[in-house]
């Protein structure tokens, strides 16, 4: 392959035109996230940007709402549980997958990665009309087993290159050197792909955490932060959401941060950083 | 890699490979057996029976005004939404390739980072900016330029506004990959040949990157189609899309079967965009 240089000269990349509209559509992007961070620190209830005065009386009203706590522990009992089956499930998958040689592996991945094309809404409506028959509408389960369904093919497709880029004839290696399955796995593959590993943790667990549409429709009375969040949106405009928001964005772009920084496959998937001149070259 | 593990992998053990390979796959297999191919069976059940086997669910919904009247509502927003992330997004991939590596990088980075953004953190950002005491109607009162606020949120224009902006990231990445991966020599081969720029983009890069643009465009129609949180919140309960139509027949008046049904159909018609996206991306130069 070529190398991706720049397009150069008169054919184009530099027309202002296309510039002006490139810059404008990346300000729309970027100016929802903009505004919400000082708008948290405002003194005032009105949603005034800029703010009139700074304070952190929002941040001192969240602390002190035990719905808010409530929903933090949730969050993170689901969270954390869903991400850490869907990471068991999705690493040992795609190495099936990836160093198996199945049989309908065309068919099988269609259904691990359908969750992703088919609208939540959909899946929400299907397992809530399961759930009411299985007895786990609003049960800590059905929403763990839920945002698993969700999460595990962020996992897998992480996985699935991190795994397919290490390269196999060090296994084989292993196995001729006498090895036994057992060694190869947890000695040779499993170290090797340890960074990945915690980069798609990190995915399915923020994948999880932002999870709104199941959640609303499956987990009966109980609330998880993003549902909180929803249903006060739909009430009442609340400044404290804005000093949440504040603080799930500070935890995403760290969590992505981190990522991206553990798994050099990630900054592939996402098409960043000098993978894409690298693999050129 | 695959084929290349057939070549020196010994055959004998093609057999345990396969076998294990299975093992590995098992769980996670019969995990979404149970969790989501059973739910989504049992949905399409519901959808066709009642409870004998019949199409009266469908049959009702084509009857009822209100559901196509919905329906109408959603395609057209999903279209809408498409149209203006084509005219956003494709200026934004091609200038993106044209960028050098370090300003590149940090553009890509303001790409990706709404991804990673609860979209109920933007959506709500929206009324900050957009509703009638926001950023941008104060500031058209304050130099005097209009006198009452415009509305902005609680119609059409604001769920769009929303859907774009969570939508444009999907739309931009993909076709931004395609377009790097266009052969530079194409290009310089047009130029030396003493094709002007604008000949050279409308005869050669564009339609290098066309099945990729169907692709993203699909993509985008798609994912609007099953849009929940935006049209709740910006567009104020008045302008529902399908989705909201379902959460009424779950929650509000209960009507399993047509929920069930609207559901079957829209996915019926999301998997086959869905493979038709697919279909172009195969069918991609680049």
């Amino acid at each position: 392959m070529p190398p991706t240089e720049p397009v150069t000269g008169r054919s184009g990349g530099r027309h202002a035109g296309v510039a002006v509209v490139a810059v404008a559509a990346l300000v729309f992007l970027c100016l929802p996230i903009v505004i919400v961070v000082p708008m948290s620190f405002s003194s005032a209830r009105s949603l005034r940007f800029p703010p009139p005065g700074l304070s952190l009386r929002w941040y001192h009203e969240l602390l002190a709402d035990p719905e808010w706590l409530v929903a933090m522990i949730n969050s993170a009992i689901v969270a954390l549980s869903s991400s850490a089956l869907a990471v068991v499930l999705g690493v040992l998958a795609a190495y099936g997958l990836v160093r198996g040689r199945l049989a309908g592996r065309t068919a099988i991945e269609a259904m691990f990665m359908a969750p992703l094309v088919i609208p939540s809404v959909i899946i929400a409506i299907a397992l809530y009309i399961a759930f009411a028959q299985a007895g786990l509408l609003g049960t800590f389960e059905g929403l763990i087993a839920a945002h698993t369904i969700h999460s595990a093919p962020y996992v897998v497709l992480v996985m699935s290159v991190a795994i397919a880029s290490f390269d196999h004839r060090i296994e084989q290696m292993a196995r001729s050197l006498g090895a036994p399955e057992r060694t190869v796995l947890l000695r040779v593959v499993l170290p090797n792909v340890l960074p990945s590993i915690a980069a798609a943790w990190i995915l399915a667990f923020v994948v999880s955490f932002d999870e709104v549409i199941l959640t609303l429709f499956l987990f009966g009375n109980k609330y998880t932060i993003p549902k909180q969040m929803f249903v006060r949106l739909e009430l009442r405009i609340d400044p404290t959401i804005t000093a949440v928001a504040t603080m799930l964005i500070v935890l995403s772009v760290a969590a992505l941060v981190v990522a991206i920084l553990l798994s050099p496959p990630l900054r592939g998937l996402l098409g960043l950083g000098r993978h894409q001149d690298q693999t050129a070259a | 890699m695959g084929p290349a593990d057939g070549a020196t992998a010994p055959r004998r053990k093609a057999g345990a490979r396969s076998r294990q390979g299975a093992a590995f796959v098992l769980p996670l297999f019969l995990f979404m057996l149970v969790a989501f191919t059973a739910p989504v069976l049992l949905m399409l059940g519901w959808s066709v029976t009642n409870p004998t086997p019949t199409a009266r669910h469908y049959a009702y919904l084509l009857e009822t005004p209100v559901y196509l009247k919905v329906l109408a509502n959603t395609l057209r927003i999903a279209l809408i939404t498409t149209a203006a992330c084509t005219a956003l997004g494709y200026p934004l991939a091609y200038w993106l390739r044209g960028l050098a590596a370090r300003p590149r990088l940090i553009a890509l980075s303001l790409v990706v980072l709404p991804f990673w953004i609860s979209i109920l953190i933007r959506t709500y950002a929206w009324i900050v900016i957009l509703g009638n005491a926001g950023l941008v109607n104060r500031s058209l009162m304050d130099i005097g330029l209009i006198g009452t606020p415009i509305p902005f949120l609680y119609n059409e224009l604001g769920v769009t506004i929303g859907t774009v902006n969570v939508l444009l990231p999907f739309f931009v990445l993909p076709l931004y990959a395609s377009m790097t991966r266009i052969d530079q020599r194409l290009l310089d081969a047009a130029a030396s040949l003493g094709a002007p720029g604008r000949t050279i983009f409308w005869r050669v890069f564009f339609p290098l990157t066309g099945a990729a643009l169907a692709a993203s465009a699909i993509l985008v129609f798609i994912l609007t189609l099953g849009f929940y949180i935006t049209p709740a919140i910006l567009g104020g309960g008045r302008v529902p899309m399908v989705a909201n139509m379902l959460d009424m027949l779950i929650n509000t008046f209960p009507r399993w079967e047509l929920a069930a049904a609207i559901s079957t159909l829209l996915m019926t018609v999301v998997i086959g965009l869905y493979l038709m996206s697919r279909w172009a991306r195969t069918r991609a130069a680049y």
